[in-house]
Protein backbone atom coordinates (compact mmCIF):
# COMPACT_ATOMS: atom_id res chain seq x y z
CA UNK A 1 0.00 0.00 0.00
CA UNK A 2 1.28 3.20 -0.70
CA UNK A 3 1.25 6.08 1.65
CA UNK A 4 -0.10 8.37 -1.13
CA UNK A 5 -2.96 6.35 -2.29
CA UNK A 6 -6.90 7.10 -1.57
CA UNK A 7 -6.96 3.47 -0.12
CA UNK A 8 -4.22 4.50 2.38
CA UNK A 9 -5.31 8.16 3.10
CA UNK A 10 -8.83 7.99 2.93
CA UNK A 11 -9.60 3.88 4.34
CA UNK A 12 -6.62 2.00 6.14
CA UNK A 13 -5.51 5.18 8.13
CA UNK A 14 -8.34 6.34 9.93
CA UNK A 15 -9.75 3.14 10.37
CA UNK A 16 -6.63 2.25 12.39
CA UNK A 17 -6.36 5.18 14.13
CA UNK A 18 -9.61 5.09 15.18
CA UNK A 19 -9.11 1.57 16.56
CA UNK A 20 -5.59 2.52 18.07
CA UNK A 21 -6.92 5.04 20.02
CA UNK A 22 -10.35 4.08 21.86
CA UNK A 23 -8.22 0.77 22.18
CA UNK A 24 -6.82 -0.28 25.88
CA UNK A 25 -3.13 0.69 26.18
CA UNK A 26 -1.97 -3.07 26.65
CA UNK A 27 -3.71 -4.27 23.10
CA UNK A 28 -2.08 -1.44 21.02
CA UNK A 29 1.10 -2.74 19.93
CA UNK A 30 -0.96 -5.82 19.00
CA UNK A 31 -3.34 -3.59 16.95
CA UNK A 32 -0.47 -2.06 15.02
CA UNK A 33 1.63 -5.57 14.38
CA UNK A 34 -1.82 -6.67 12.74
CA UNK A 35 -2.30 -2.81 11.17
CA UNK A 36 1.37 -3.60 9.78
CA UNK A 37 1.00 -7.01 8.47
CA UNK A 38 -1.80 -5.61 6.89
CA UNK A 39 -0.39 -3.05 5.08
CA UNK A 40 2.46 -4.99 4.28
CA UNK A 41 0.54 -7.79 2.35
CA UNK A 42 -2.15 -5.70 0.98
CA UNK A 43 0.07 -5.97 -2.32
CA UNK A 44 2.08 -9.16 -2.31
CA UNK A 45 0.64 -11.78 0.79
CA UNK A 46 3.70 -14.47 -0.04
CA UNK A 47 6.02 -12.26 0.66
CA UNK A 48 4.88 -11.78 4.27
CA UNK A 49 6.24 -15.80 4.82
CA UNK A 50 10.02 -14.15 4.25
CA UNK A 51 9.35 -11.52 6.90
CA UNK A 52 7.95 -14.02 9.32
CA UNK A 53 11.33 -16.12 8.81
CA UNK A 54 12.76 -12.98 9.28
CA UNK A 55 11.37 -12.21 12.57
CA UNK A 56 11.57 -15.81 14.08
CA UNK A 57 15.60 -15.97 12.90
CA UNK A 58 16.12 -12.84 14.82
CA UNK A 59 14.32 -13.73 17.65
CA UNK A 60 15.98 -17.12 18.53
CA UNK A 61 19.26 -15.33 17.42
CA UNK A 62 18.70 -12.51 20.07
CA UNK A 63 17.90 -14.88 22.39
CA UNK A 64 21.03 -17.24 21.88
CA UNK A 65 23.22 -13.93 21.72
CA UNK A 66 22.15 -12.80 24.84
CA UNK A 67 21.77 -16.44 26.72
CA UNK A 68 23.94 -18.79 25.21
CA UNK A 69 27.60 -19.31 25.94
CA UNK A 70 28.45 -18.93 21.65
CA UNK A 71 27.35 -15.48 21.65
CA UNK A 72 30.19 -14.77 18.84
CA UNK A 73 28.45 -17.90 16.56
CA UNK A 74 24.80 -17.25 17.35
CA UNK A 75 25.52 -13.53 16.28
CA UNK A 76 27.53 -14.45 12.75
CA UNK A 77 24.97 -16.98 11.91
CA UNK A 78 21.76 -14.59 12.68
CA UNK A 79 23.46 -12.06 10.73
CA UNK A 80 24.32 -14.63 8.07
CA UNK A 81 21.25 -15.64 7.70
CA UNK A 82 19.52 -11.99 7.15
CA UNK A 83 22.35 -11.24 4.58
CA UNK A 84 21.51 -14.55 2.77
CA UNK A 85 17.80 -13.69 2.47
CA UNK A 86 19.18 -10.13 1.17
CA UNK A 87 21.18 -12.23 -1.14
CA UNK A 88 18.88 -14.65 -2.82
CA UNK A 89 15.91 -11.76 -3.11
CA UNK A 90 18.63 -9.31 -4.35
CA UNK A 91 21.43 -9.92 -5.84
CA UNK A 92 21.56 -13.39 -6.70
CA UNK A 93 20.80 -12.76 -9.71
CA UNK A 94 23.47 -9.99 -10.14
CA UNK A 95 25.91 -12.37 -9.73
CA UNK A 96 24.83 -15.23 -11.93
CA UNK A 97 24.95 -12.24 -14.89
CA UNK A 98 27.93 -11.06 -13.92
CA UNK A 99 29.89 -14.55 -13.71
CA UNK A 100 28.06 -15.61 -17.28
CA UNK A 101 30.10 -12.86 -18.43
CA UNK A 102 33.22 -13.61 -17.06
CA UNK A 103 33.35 -17.75 -17.87
CA UNK A 104 31.25 -16.94 -20.91
CA UNK A 105 28.54 -19.40 -19.23
CA UNK A 106 25.32 -20.01 -19.17
CA UNK A 107 23.87 -20.16 -15.67
CA UNK A 108 20.29 -19.40 -15.82
CA UNK A 109 18.71 -16.85 -13.80
CA UNK A 110 16.32 -17.68 -11.33
CA UNK A 111 12.63 -15.49 -11.53
CA UNK A 112 12.62 -14.06 -8.25
CA UNK A 113 10.82 -10.29 -7.33
CA UNK A 114 12.48 -8.69 -4.62
CA UNK A 115 9.89 -8.26 -1.71
CA UNK A 116 9.34 -4.66 -0.69
CA UNK A 117 11.01 -3.19 2.16
CA UNK A 118 13.78 -6.28 2.20
CA UNK A 119 16.76 -4.17 2.29
CA UNK A 120 14.94 -2.04 5.11
CA UNK A 121 13.90 -4.18 7.54
CA UNK A 122 16.97 -6.91 7.27
CA UNK A 123 18.93 -3.47 8.16
CA UNK A 124 16.78 -3.33 11.22
CA UNK A 125 17.39 -6.93 12.45
CA UNK A 126 20.90 -7.06 12.07
CA UNK A 127 20.53 -4.12 14.05
CA UNK A 128 18.93 -5.58 16.57
CA UNK A 129 21.00 -8.87 17.01
CA UNK A 130 24.20 -6.64 17.01
CA UNK A 131 22.87 -3.92 20.00
CA UNK A 132 21.73 -7.15 21.69
CA UNK A 133 25.57 -8.47 21.42
CA UNK A 134 26.84 -5.34 22.27
CA UNK A 135 25.34 -4.84 25.51
CA UNK A 136 23.24 -2.23 24.15
CA UNK A 137 19.95 -3.32 24.63
CA UNK A 138 18.16 -6.53 26.31
CA UNK A 139 16.95 -9.47 24.09
CA UNK A 140 13.51 -8.97 23.49
CA UNK A 141 11.35 -12.21 25.19
CA UNK A 142 8.34 -11.19 23.74
CA UNK A 143 8.38 -12.12 19.67
CA UNK A 144 5.43 -9.80 19.29
CA UNK A 145 7.29 -6.86 20.26
CA UNK A 146 10.30 -7.97 18.13
CA UNK A 147 7.84 -8.47 15.56
CA UNK A 148 6.32 -4.87 15.49
CA UNK A 149 9.89 -3.83 15.54
CA UNK A 150 11.03 -5.23 12.25
CA UNK A 151 7.66 -4.65 10.68
CA UNK A 152 5.96 -1.75 11.60
CA UNK A 153 3.94 0.10 9.01
CA UNK A 154 4.66 4.10 8.89
CA UNK A 155 8.57 2.90 8.00
CA UNK A 156 8.15 -0.56 7.28
CA UNK A 157 8.68 -0.29 3.26
CA UNK A 158 11.68 2.22 2.70
CA UNK A 159 12.64 3.33 6.55
CA UNK A 160 13.92 5.54 8.29
CA UNK A 161 16.04 2.36 9.14
CA UNK A 162 15.33 2.23 12.98
CA UNK A 163 18.11 1.40 15.09
CA UNK A 164 17.19 -1.02 18.06
CA UNK A 165 18.81 0.85 20.75
CA UNK A 166 16.40 4.01 19.68
CA UNK A 167 13.19 2.44 19.99
CA UNK A 168 13.30 -0.44 22.54
CA UNK A 169 11.93 1.68 25.39
CA UNK A 170 9.11 3.21 23.33
CA UNK A 171 7.54 -0.17 22.12
CA UNK A 172 6.66 -0.50 25.86
CA UNK A 173 6.24 3.28 26.84
CA UNK A 174 5.33 5.35 24.56
CA UNK A 175 2.72 8.72 25.24
CA UNK A 176 -0.11 9.15 22.38
CA UNK A 177 -1.17 12.62 23.46
CA UNK A 178 -3.27 15.29 21.09
CA UNK A 179 0.13 17.78 20.81
CA UNK A 180 1.69 14.46 19.62
CA UNK A 181 -0.93 13.61 16.77
CA UNK A 182 -1.46 16.94 15.76
CA UNK A 183 2.35 17.25 14.77
CA UNK A 184 2.29 14.28 13.58
CA UNK A 185 -0.36 15.11 11.23
CA UNK A 186 1.25 18.17 10.57
CA UNK A 187 4.48 16.54 9.14
CA UNK A 188 2.48 13.64 7.07
CA UNK A 189 0.86 16.66 4.96
CA UNK A 190 4.26 18.34 4.40
CA UNK A 191 5.58 15.28 3.58
CA UNK A 192 2.63 14.15 1.28
CA UNK A 193 3.00 17.52 -1.00
CA UNK A 194 6.79 17.62 -1.05
CA UNK A 195 6.02 14.20 -2.65
CA UNK A 196 3.02 14.64 -4.62
CA UNK A 197 3.94 18.16 -5.82
CA UNK A 198 7.17 18.17 -5.79
CA UNK A 199 8.81 15.13 -6.49
CA UNK A 200 6.37 13.84 -8.96
CA UNK A 201 6.44 17.07 -11.32
CA UNK A 202 9.98 16.81 -11.29
CA UNK A 203 10.44 13.34 -11.87
CA UNK A 204 8.24 13.39 -15.02
CA UNK A 205 10.86 15.71 -16.66
CA UNK A 206 13.81 14.06 -15.26
CA UNK A 207 12.14 10.94 -16.71
CA UNK A 208 11.69 12.11 -20.32
CA UNK A 209 15.46 13.40 -20.31
CA UNK A 210 16.56 10.61 -18.98
CA UNK A 211 15.21 8.38 -21.71
CA UNK A 212 16.55 9.97 -24.63
CA UNK A 213 20.21 8.54 -25.65
CA UNK A 214 23.40 10.72 -25.16
CA UNK A 215 23.38 10.83 -28.69
CA UNK A 216 19.89 13.16 -28.11
CA UNK A 217 21.16 15.37 -25.28
CA UNK A 218 23.06 18.99 -25.28
CA UNK A 219 24.27 21.05 -22.27
CA UNK A 220 21.03 22.54 -21.48
CA UNK A 221 18.93 19.47 -21.41
CA UNK A 222 21.55 17.07 -19.83
CA UNK A 223 21.62 19.80 -16.79
CA UNK A 224 17.75 20.08 -16.44
CA UNK A 225 17.69 16.66 -16.41
CA UNK A 226 20.46 16.36 -13.68
CA UNK A 227 18.91 18.86 -11.47
CA UNK A 228 15.63 17.55 -11.85
CA UNK A 229 16.56 14.15 -10.85
CA UNK A 230 18.21 15.50 -7.68
CA UNK A 231 15.42 17.21 -6.37
CA UNK A 232 13.15 14.32 -7.71
CA UNK A 233 14.71 12.33 -5.45
CA UNK A 234 15.27 14.27 -2.36
CA UNK A 235 11.61 15.21 -2.31
CA UNK A 236 10.72 12.11 -2.92
CA UNK A 237 12.85 10.11 0.00
CA UNK A 238 12.88 13.08 2.67
CA UNK A 239 8.95 13.33 1.91
CA UNK A 240 8.41 9.74 2.44
CA UNK A 241 10.58 10.15 5.91
CA UNK A 242 8.19 13.09 6.79
CA UNK A 243 5.31 11.00 6.45
CA UNK A 244 7.19 7.82 8.13
CA UNK A 245 8.00 10.06 10.78
CA UNK A 246 4.92 12.05 11.21
CA UNK A 247 3.42 8.46 11.17
CA UNK A 248 5.23 7.31 14.15
CA UNK A 249 4.29 10.79 16.17
CA UNK A 250 0.28 9.97 15.98
CA UNK A 251 1.35 6.39 17.07
CA UNK A 252 3.56 8.13 19.80
CA UNK A 253 6.86 6.97 18.57
CA UNK A 254 9.73 9.41 17.82
CA UNK A 255 11.85 7.99 15.11
CA UNK A 256 15.53 9.81 14.59
CA UNK A 257 15.32 12.72 11.77
CA UNK A 258 16.74 11.08 8.08
CA UNK A 259 17.33 14.38 6.82
CA UNK A 260 18.86 17.73 7.66
CA UNK A 261 18.82 20.09 4.66
CA UNK A 262 21.43 18.05 2.71
CA UNK A 263 21.93 20.85 0.33
CA UNK A 264 23.65 23.34 2.48
CA UNK A 265 26.62 20.67 3.11
CA UNK A 266 29.86 22.13 2.63
CA UNK A 267 31.69 19.11 1.88
CA UNK A 268 30.68 15.36 1.10
CA UNK A 269 31.41 14.19 4.57
CA UNK A 270 28.90 16.62 6.19
CA UNK A 271 26.74 16.08 3.25
CA UNK A 272 26.35 12.00 4.15
CA UNK A 273 25.26 13.17 8.13
CA UNK A 274 22.84 15.46 6.49
CA UNK A 275 21.08 13.03 3.52
CA UNK A 276 19.44 9.57 4.50
CA UNK A 277 21.03 9.74 8.08
CA UNK A 278 19.61 6.47 9.04
CA UNK A 279 21.51 4.58 6.31
CA UNK A 280 24.99 6.46 6.76
CA UNK A 281 24.51 6.22 10.40
CA UNK A 282 23.69 2.37 10.11
CA UNK A 283 26.62 1.60 8.36
CA UNK A 284 28.56 3.89 10.79
CA UNK A 285 27.91 1.83 13.76
CA UNK A 286 27.43 -1.49 12.33
CA UNK A 287 30.45 -1.28 9.54
CA UNK A 288 32.95 1.23 9.48
CA UNK A 289 33.89 1.81 13.18
CA UNK A 290 34.09 -2.42 13.89
CA UNK A 291 35.80 -2.83 10.55
CA UNK A 292 38.39 -0.31 11.04
CA UNK A 293 38.75 -1.19 14.86
CA UNK A 294 39.39 -4.20 13.59
CA UNK A 295 42.14 -3.35 11.12
CA UNK A 296 44.10 -1.33 13.59
CA UNK A 297 43.98 -4.44 15.56
CA UNK A 298 45.56 -6.56 13.33
CA UNK A 299 49.36 -8.27 13.83
CA UNK A 300 50.14 -6.86 9.91
CA UNK A 301 48.96 -3.43 11.18
CA UNK A 302 51.37 -3.64 14.00
CA UNK A 303 54.05 -4.29 11.49
CA UNK A 304 53.25 -1.65 9.63
CA UNK A 305 52.76 0.67 12.08
CA UNK A 306 56.42 -0.26 13.03
CA UNK A 307 57.77 0.44 9.45
CA UNK A 308 55.90 3.93 9.32
CA UNK A 309 54.46 4.99 11.88
CA UNK A 310 51.09 4.58 14.06
CA UNK A 311 49.91 7.79 12.41
CA UNK A 312 50.20 7.10 8.74
CA UNK A 313 48.82 3.62 9.29
CA UNK A 314 46.00 4.43 10.86
CA UNK A 315 44.84 6.41 8.37
CA UNK A 316 45.71 3.43 5.65
CA UNK A 317 43.79 1.39 7.30
CA UNK A 318 40.80 4.07 7.94
CA UNK A 319 40.76 4.42 4.27
CA UNK A 320 40.66 0.62 3.31
CA UNK A 321 37.20 0.63 5.68
CA UNK A 322 36.01 3.76 3.78
CA UNK A 323 35.99 2.09 0.43
CA UNK A 324 34.83 -1.21 1.20
CA UNK A 325 32.21 1.33 3.12
CA UNK A 326 30.99 2.54 0.19
CA UNK A 327 31.07 -0.34 -1.64
CA UNK A 328 28.71 -1.79 0.24
CA UNK A 329 26.35 1.47 0.31
CA UNK A 330 26.39 1.91 -3.01
CA UNK A 331 25.62 -1.90 -3.12
CA UNK A 332 22.81 -1.35 -0.58
CA UNK A 333 21.09 0.90 -3.30
CA UNK A 334 20.71 -2.13 -5.81
CA UNK A 335 21.93 -4.79 -7.63
CA UNK A 336 23.87 -2.82 -10.80
CA UNK A 337 27.31 -1.82 -11.34
CA UNK A 338 26.34 2.41 -11.55
CA UNK A 339 25.23 1.63 -7.42
CA UNK A 340 28.55 0.51 -6.86
CA UNK A 341 30.13 3.33 -8.59
CA UNK A 342 27.80 5.80 -7.36
CA UNK A 343 28.49 4.63 -3.78
CA UNK A 344 32.66 4.54 -4.47
CA UNK A 345 31.87 8.23 -6.06
CA UNK A 346 30.66 9.38 -2.27
CA UNK A 347 34.28 7.50 -1.19
CA UNK A 348 36.04 9.07 -3.13
CA UNK A 349 35.26 12.19 -2.47
CA UNK A 350 34.84 11.67 1.44
CA UNK A 351 38.47 10.29 0.95
CA UNK A 352 40.25 13.21 -1.02
CA UNK A 353 38.73 15.82 1.85
CA UNK A 354 40.28 13.96 4.48
CA UNK A 355 43.32 14.01 2.99
CA UNK A 356 43.63 17.53 1.84
CA UNK A 357 41.55 18.92 5.16
CA UNK A 358 38.61 19.95 2.55
CA UNK A 359 36.10 18.99 5.03
CA UNK A 360 37.10 21.67 7.81
CA UNK A 361 35.28 25.21 7.37
CA UNK A 362 36.80 27.26 5.71
CA UNK A 363 36.71 31.34 6.64
CA UNK A 364 35.69 33.63 4.31
CA UNK A 365 32.89 34.26 1.84
CA UNK A 366 34.74 32.67 -1.24
CA UNK A 367 35.67 30.05 0.63
CA UNK A 368 32.34 29.35 2.11
CA UNK A 369 30.65 29.24 -1.22
CA UNK A 370 33.65 27.25 -2.77
CA UNK A 371 33.10 24.86 -0.60
CA UNK A 372 29.31 24.90 -1.23
CA UNK A 373 29.07 24.89 -4.96
CA UNK A 374 31.86 21.75 -4.85
CA UNK A 375 29.72 19.97 -2.54
CA UNK A 376 26.21 20.26 -4.96
CA UNK A 377 28.24 19.72 -7.84
CA UNK A 378 29.74 16.42 -6.54
CA UNK A 379 25.68 15.57 -5.44
CA UNK A 380 24.37 16.58 -8.93
CA UNK A 381 27.03 14.75 -10.86
CA UNK A 382 26.52 11.86 -8.19
CA UNK A 383 22.64 11.47 -9.01
CA UNK A 384 23.08 11.24 -12.29
CA UNK A 385 25.40 7.96 -12.08
CA UNK A 386 22.37 6.77 -9.62
CA UNK A 387 19.39 7.71 -12.33
CA UNK A 388 21.42 6.00 -15.60
CA UNK A 389 20.88 2.53 -16.33
CA UNK A 390 24.34 1.49 -17.66
CA UNK A 391 27.51 2.80 -16.33
CA UNK A 392 28.62 4.03 -20.28
CA UNK A 393 25.01 6.18 -20.24
CA UNK A 394 26.22 7.75 -17.33
CA UNK A 395 29.71 8.32 -18.68
CA UNK A 396 27.93 10.05 -21.73
CA UNK A 397 25.69 12.07 -20.19
CA UNK A 398 28.42 13.33 -17.41
CA UNK A 399 30.73 14.19 -21.02
CA UNK A 400 27.43 16.05 -22.39
CA UNK A 401 27.14 17.60 -18.82
CA UNK A 402 30.81 18.97 -19.10
CA UNK A 403 30.61 19.38 -23.01
CA UNK A 404 32.79 17.10 -24.32
CA UNK A 405 29.90 15.62 -26.29
CA UNK A 406 27.57 17.56 -27.43
CA UNK A 407 24.50 15.48 -28.95
CA UNK A 408 21.59 16.75 -31.01
CA UNK A 409 18.32 17.12 -29.31
CA UNK A 410 14.84 16.46 -30.99
CA UNK A 411 13.23 19.16 -28.93
CA UNK A 412 15.17 22.05 -27.13
CA UNK A 413 15.14 22.24 -23.36
CA UNK A 414 11.96 24.38 -23.14
CA UNK A 415 9.80 21.97 -24.89
CA UNK A 416 10.54 19.53 -21.60
CA UNK A 417 9.37 21.78 -18.93
CA UNK A 418 5.75 23.80 -18.50
CA UNK A 419 4.75 26.28 -16.10
CA UNK A 420 4.17 24.28 -13.72
CA UNK A 421 6.97 22.33 -13.53
CA UNK A 422 9.41 25.37 -13.54
CA UNK A 423 6.98 26.56 -10.36
CA UNK A 424 7.87 23.05 -8.27
CA UNK A 425 11.57 23.79 -9.65
CA UNK A 426 11.82 27.08 -8.24
CA UNK A 427 9.82 25.66 -5.29
CA UNK A 428 11.85 22.73 -4.80
CA UNK A 429 15.08 24.58 -5.10
CA UNK A 430 13.90 27.30 -2.97
CA UNK A 431 12.25 24.71 0.45
CA UNK A 432 15.94 22.78 0.16
CA UNK A 433 17.41 25.28 2.20
CA UNK A 434 16.22 26.22 5.73
CA UNK A 435 13.97 28.92 5.11
CA UNK A 436 10.84 27.91 6.18
CA UNK A 437 12.12 25.78 8.77
CA UNK A 438 10.30 27.29 11.96
CA UNK A 439 7.03 26.71 10.18
CA UNK A 440 5.96 23.81 11.97
CA UNK A 441 7.06 24.59 14.97
CA UNK A 442 7.11 28.30 15.07
CA UNK A 443 8.58 30.45 17.57
CA UNK A 444 5.59 32.95 17.40
CA UNK A 445 3.32 30.93 18.74
CA UNK A 446 0.54 34.00 18.36
CA UNK A 447 -3.21 32.69 17.12
CA UNK A 448 -2.97 33.97 13.78
CA UNK A 449 0.73 32.65 13.05
CA UNK A 450 -0.73 28.88 13.99
CA UNK A 451 -4.37 29.67 11.94
CA UNK A 452 -2.25 30.64 8.93
CA UNK A 453 0.02 27.71 9.05
CA UNK A 454 -3.07 25.29 9.40
CA UNK A 455 -4.60 26.75 6.66
CA UNK A 456 -1.86 26.80 4.57
CA UNK A 457 -1.18 22.98 5.50
CA UNK A 458 -4.52 22.18 4.40
CA UNK A 459 -4.98 23.66 1.13
CA UNK A 460 -1.35 21.57 0.46
CA UNK A 461 -3.46 18.64 2.03
CA UNK A 462 -6.66 19.62 -0.76
CA UNK A 463 -3.96 20.29 -3.57
CA UNK A 464 -2.28 17.04 -2.70
CA UNK A 465 -5.38 14.74 -3.09
CA UNK A 466 -6.96 16.50 -6.24
CA UNK A 467 -3.26 15.38 -7.68
CA UNK A 468 -3.37 11.94 -6.57
CA UNK A 469 -7.17 11.44 -7.37
CA UNK A 470 -6.25 12.68 -11.02
CA UNK A 471 -4.09 9.75 -10.57
CA UNK A 472 -0.49 11.26 -11.92
CA UNK A 473 2.86 9.83 -11.98
CA UNK A 474 3.46 7.97 -8.36
CA UNK A 475 5.96 5.96 -7.83
CA UNK A 476 8.18 5.92 -4.86
CA UNK A 477 11.83 5.62 -5.46
CA UNK A 478 13.32 3.85 -2.33
CA UNK A 479 10.90 1.29 -2.80
CA UNK A 480 13.09 -0.57 -4.85
CA UNK A 481 16.08 -0.17 -2.59
CA UNK B 1 44.83 9.54 37.97
CA UNK B 2 43.00 12.51 38.18
CA UNK B 3 40.32 14.17 35.91
CA UNK B 4 43.14 17.08 35.12
CA UNK B 5 45.45 14.77 34.42
CA UNK B 6 43.61 12.71 32.07
CA UNK B 7 42.11 16.17 30.03
CA UNK B 8 46.20 17.26 30.05
CA UNK B 9 47.00 13.83 28.29
CA UNK B 10 43.69 13.76 25.86
CA UNK B 11 43.98 17.85 24.90
CA UNK B 12 47.75 16.86 23.56
CA UNK B 13 46.16 13.89 21.47
CA UNK B 14 43.71 15.75 20.40
CA UNK B 15 45.87 18.54 19.33
CA UNK B 16 48.19 15.88 17.38
CA UNK B 17 45.97 13.70 15.69
CA UNK B 18 43.32 16.07 14.76
CA UNK B 19 46.05 18.69 13.53
CA UNK B 20 44.59 21.69 15.45
CA UNK B 21 46.35 24.65 17.06
CA UNK B 22 44.52 24.83 20.02
CA UNK B 23 42.47 22.23 21.71
CA UNK B 24 40.10 23.11 25.38
CA UNK B 25 38.43 20.55 26.13
CA UNK B 26 35.69 20.30 28.80
CA UNK B 27 33.36 17.53 30.05
CA UNK B 28 30.37 19.03 27.99
CA UNK B 29 32.87 18.86 25.10
CA UNK B 30 31.27 16.96 21.98
CA UNK B 31 32.05 15.69 18.51
CA UNK B 32 30.61 18.81 17.01
CA UNK B 33 32.55 21.44 18.84
CA UNK B 34 36.05 19.83 18.10
CA UNK B 35 36.84 20.99 14.02
CA UNK B 36 37.98 17.35 12.26
CA UNK B 37 36.28 14.96 15.11
CA UNK B 38 34.37 12.56 13.12
CA UNK B 39 33.78 8.73 12.61
CA UNK B 40 36.92 8.59 10.74
CA UNK B 41 39.10 10.58 13.01
CA UNK B 42 37.19 8.33 16.25
CA UNK B 43 39.14 5.28 15.34
CA UNK B 44 42.55 6.88 15.34
CA UNK B 45 41.37 9.11 18.46
CA UNK B 46 40.44 5.75 20.72
CA UNK B 47 43.85 4.40 19.37
CA UNK B 48 46.16 7.33 20.91
CA UNK B 49 44.22 6.94 23.67
CA UNK B 50 44.16 3.17 24.57
CA UNK B 51 48.04 3.55 23.66
CA UNK B 52 48.59 6.11 26.10
CA UNK B 53 46.87 5.34 29.01
CA UNK B 54 47.43 1.01 28.34
CA UNK B 55 43.76 0.67 28.36
CA UNK B 56 41.48 -1.18 26.02
CA UNK B 57 37.81 0.00 24.61
CA UNK B 58 35.01 -1.99 23.69
CA UNK B 59 32.65 -1.45 20.83
CA UNK B 60 29.93 -0.43 22.76
CA UNK B 61 31.74 2.16 25.04
CA UNK B 62 33.39 3.43 21.46
CA UNK B 63 30.03 4.25 20.01
CA UNK B 64 28.79 5.22 23.81
CA UNK B 65 30.87 8.30 23.58
CA UNK B 66 28.43 11.33 24.26
CA UNK B 67 30.75 13.61 25.07
CA UNK B 68 34.30 14.41 26.54
CA UNK B 69 33.14 13.93 29.60
CA UNK B 70 31.79 10.10 29.75
CA UNK B 71 35.30 9.43 27.57
CA UNK B 72 37.40 10.83 31.22
CA UNK B 73 35.05 9.06 33.29
CA UNK B 74 35.73 6.01 31.42
CA UNK B 75 39.77 6.44 30.97
CA UNK B 76 39.82 7.09 34.59
CA UNK B 77 37.66 4.11 35.88
CA UNK B 78 39.85 1.80 33.51
CA UNK B 79 43.67 2.68 34.45
CA UNK B 80 45.10 1.10 37.06
CA UNK B 81 45.06 2.52 40.94
CA UNK B 82 48.86 3.29 41.50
Amino acid sequence: MLFSSMTFISIFLPIVCFLYFFARKEFRNYMLLIASVLFYGWGEPRYLAVMLITIIINYLGGLLVSESKYKKISLSLTILGNLSFLFYFKYFNFFVENLNLFIHGHINIIKVIMPIGISFYTFQAISYVVDVYRGDVQAQKDIYKLALYISLFPQLVAGPIVKYHDIADQIDNRVVDIHEVSYGVKRFIVGLSKKVLIANTMGAVADKIFSQPVAELDFALSWLGAVCYTLQIYYDFSGYSDMAIGLGHVFGFKFLENFNYPFISKSISEYWRRWHIALGSWFRDYMFLPLSRFLTQTKSYLQLAGLIGRKKTNILMTFIALFIVWFFTGFWHGASWSFIVWGLYNGLFIFIEILTGWNRDRRGLVGRASQHLYSLFVIVTSFVIFRSDTLSYAWGYLLTMFGFEVGQPIYTWLYYVDRTEILAMIVGIVCSVPIFRTMLEPEDKSFIHIGIINIWLLMLLVLSMAYIAAGSYNPFLYFRF
Amino acid sequence: MTRDEIYQQLNKIFKETLDLKEVHLTDQTTAENVDGWDSFAQISLVGEIEQYFKIKFSMNEILNFKDVGTMVTLIQSKVPKE
